[in-house]
């Protein structure tokens, strides 16, 4: 299990768009991948996961990585994260 | 009459037809056929996706893609596979029927997101809920209401309009929306004003007001709903609508029209702007290029600093937008006047006389360099330009130079393109750059000029505070002479001199502009096209004796006064 905490950059948060594109990249990998915020704990391969953890602006977060692929998950999914989302 | 918020200008007049969804009957079953059931659940999932798709695909042709990505992304949202999971979940353990289960999870997950104390994730609640009525509905075999079968002159009255529903409006049938739920930012607001259909959204109690056939009046510029008006009301509407429709028109006559006085003095209209999706407005307007971009959003309302690459992505993203067409930069102008922990900014005593603007930029160079370096790498594609703000001595000028200068050999040293010539310039806002605009035109590439703070500079008066703005003119002596001053300098040095204040659109205030010889006027994207109707109509030779006039006045009233009556 790998794990590594990152600080949300998007305006609005992990509305809609940047948690579609959060799952596309984590759909690419057999680890199970997820992210804790506050008490909860998201399924990063679910938008409704993602959006229902209603992650703003300035929050940091903590993803969690699991599974075969888990080195190669974390790094995309950071990279992605600090990429804006496509934003 | 009743009173919502305006989510879409203009004025609708029409019949109502009021939208009411047919309450769904979803009986709750025990299946005995446990993967039937599921097979049914996965079919109609099928069958879900199909039909977003060429929702989505008949959007994207008749509207937009932005807003077929609204349906496409409900599609996304069905595919989910926390949700698809748990439908089948309920399914198989609890051997409910496939319509109970997609109302059991669906109705769980829109009353979280309604829950949320955050208007964009309570939209989902919306998509949420559509989601649900569709699959049921496909399940049930019901077909869906055909919106675009309405007949012209109707006025739409729901209680919340679904996307599936608004992709089928047809805006040359539908003359207004009405709708008791919403907000500026829903659904139902983004497509009415992408459709330039007059919307009210948010009007309480409208559905308990109105029925099938009534006569109203949508004023989506006030957010207001009349219900079966008096003749001489809806006389009164139907001109102020045909005004608007008229002056619409006529406006947009002017796109692709070029800024040329009468007697062929060429300007360059432009717009302003604070984050880089403002782009599309000013091109939707025709502007010829950004005459102000604001860079302060990228700094604000975070709690570190915006890295490089956040900066490099949003002044690339405007560069390539406007597709060559000048986009001015005003790098960080912040300061004193709010907080901002994470750079060290506390509350100035006097914020607008101190530490901000460029005087924090050359004192925190780490920051500063940044954001130069991210200009920089963005010039290579499009046509940059820097804009220092609240420059008062040359010293400061000389000194961004000379850090552009070293970052450009860094550039070079790492192979990186950028725009060898790219221009630097300066706001004038200050009396002391004012005065000394002939030492200035000398080393920067451009003037802009910012009527909002050079007022408050020249007239030592804070316009926020009631008892003194009275002072807070900018047709004030002092300050129109200190804008000659400024444009004259300009001119005579050879460099572009442009204003970017509120003032470069105020119709009182463009032919004095156009007679001190002004070359470019960045306003609100909305302001374009009515400010490059009045510069056709005008001859910059005539205007010289308005100005003339309205330079010989001692004070603020008399011009004012004059330039009134000359435009009127």
């Amino acid at each position: 299990m790998v794990s590594q905490k990152i600080i949300i950059k998007n305006p609005t948060g992990l509305h809609l768009r940047p948690a579609g594109i959060l799952c596309k990249e984590a759909m690419q990998f057999k680890s199970i991948i997820t992210f804790q915020f506050k008490n909860t704990t998201a399924n990063a391969k679910s938008v409704l996961s993602v959006l229902g953890a209603c992650v703003k602006c300035g929050d940091e977060i903590e993803f969690i990585c699991e599974g075969s692929d888990e080195e190669t998950a974390l790094c995309t999914i950071i990279q992605a994260v600090e990429n804006g989302l496509g934003e | 009459m009743v009173k919502g918020t305006g989510a879409s200008a203009g004025i609708g007049i029409g019949k109502v037809v009021v939208l009411e969804e047919a309450k769904l009957v979803i009986k709750r079953e025990i299946v005995a056929d446990i993967e039937a059931e599921a097979l049914r659940f996965k079919e109609a999932l099928v069958v879900f996706a199909a039909n977003t798709k060429a929702l989505a695909e008949d959007m994207e042709k008749r509207i937009g893609s932005k807003e077929a990505e609204i349906l496409m992304s409900q599609s996304f949202m069905m595919q989910d596979p926390e949700l698809t999971g748990a439908i089948e979940n309920a399914i198989r353990e609890e051997c409910l029927n496939t319509e109970a289960a997609v109302d059991h999870v669906c109705n769980m997950y829109a009353d979280i997101f309604a829950s949320m104390d955050d208007e964009l994730m309570q939209q989902r609640a919306t998509d949420m809920r559509d989601i649900k009525t569709r699959i049921q509905k496909i399940l049930l075999g019901i077909q869906d209401l055909d919106v675009a079968a309405l007949p012209q002159g109707t006025v739409i009255i729901a209680e919340d309009l679904t996307p599936s529903i608004t992709a089928g409006i047809h805006a040359e049938n539908v003359m207004g929306i009405v709708t008791e739920l919403g907000g500026k930012t829903s659904h139902t607001a983004i497509l009415a004003r992408a459709l330039e259909i007059p919307a009210v959204v948010a009007a309480v109690d409208i559905l308990k007001s109105v029925k099938n056939g009534d006569t109203v009046i949508v004023d989506g510029s006030e957010g207001l709903v009349l219900i079966n008006p008096e003749t001489d009301v809806q006389d009164g509407y139907i001109s102020r609508r045909d005004t608007y429709l008229k002056e619409k028109k006529e406006l947009e006559k002017y796109i692709g029209m070029p800024s040329v006085t009468k007697d062929g003095v060429r300007v360059e209209l432009a717009g302003n702007i604070g984050k880089p999706e403002d782009v599309d407005k000013v091109l939707q307007y025709d502007g010829e290029g950004v005459g102000l971009f604001r860079t302060e959003f990228l700094f604000m309302d975070r709690t570190e600093m915006p890295t490089e690459e956040e900066q490099f992505e949003a002044y690339k993203k405007v560069a390539i937008t406007m597709n060559g067409k000048p986009v001015i930069i005003r790098t960080l102008d912040i300061g004193g006047d709010k907080e901002i922990p994470y750079m060290g900014l506390t509350k100035d005593e006097n914020p607008f006389l101190g530490y901000r603007a460029i005087r924090f930029c050359l004192d925190r160079k780490d920051i500063y360099n940044v954001q130069l370096r991210a200009l920089l790498r963005a010039s290579a594609f499009g046509n940059i330009k820097i804009m220092v703000p609240l420059v008062t001595c040359i010293e400061e000028l000389r000194e961004v130079k000379a850090m552009i200068k070293e970052l450009m050999a860094e550039l070079d040293a790492k192979k990186v393109s950028y725009n060898k010539d790219i221009p630097v310039g300066i706001m004038v806002e200050t009396a002391a750059a004012s005065l000394m605009a002939d030492v200035f035109a000398k080393e920067a590439d451009f003037f802009s000029i910012g009527t909002n703070d050079l007022t408050q500079y020249t007239m030592s008066v804070d316009r926020g505070n009631g008892r003194v703005a009275y002072l807070y003119s900018t047709f004030n002596p002092a300050v129109l002479r200190s804008i000659k001053h400024v444009i004259t300098c300009g001119r005579e040095a050879g460099i572009m001199v442009g204003m970017c204040g509120e003032a470069a659109s105020d119709p009182m205030m463009i032919p004095l502009l156009l007679a001190f010889g002004l070359n470019e006027f960045s306003m609100s994207a909305s302001a374009i096209l009515s400010s490059r109707k009045m510069i056709t109509e005008y001859s910059t030779k005539e205007l010289q004796a308005i100005a003339d006039k309205a330079m010989s006045f001692d004070t603020a009233g008399e011009v004012e006064a004059y330039m009134k009556e000359f435009i009127e």
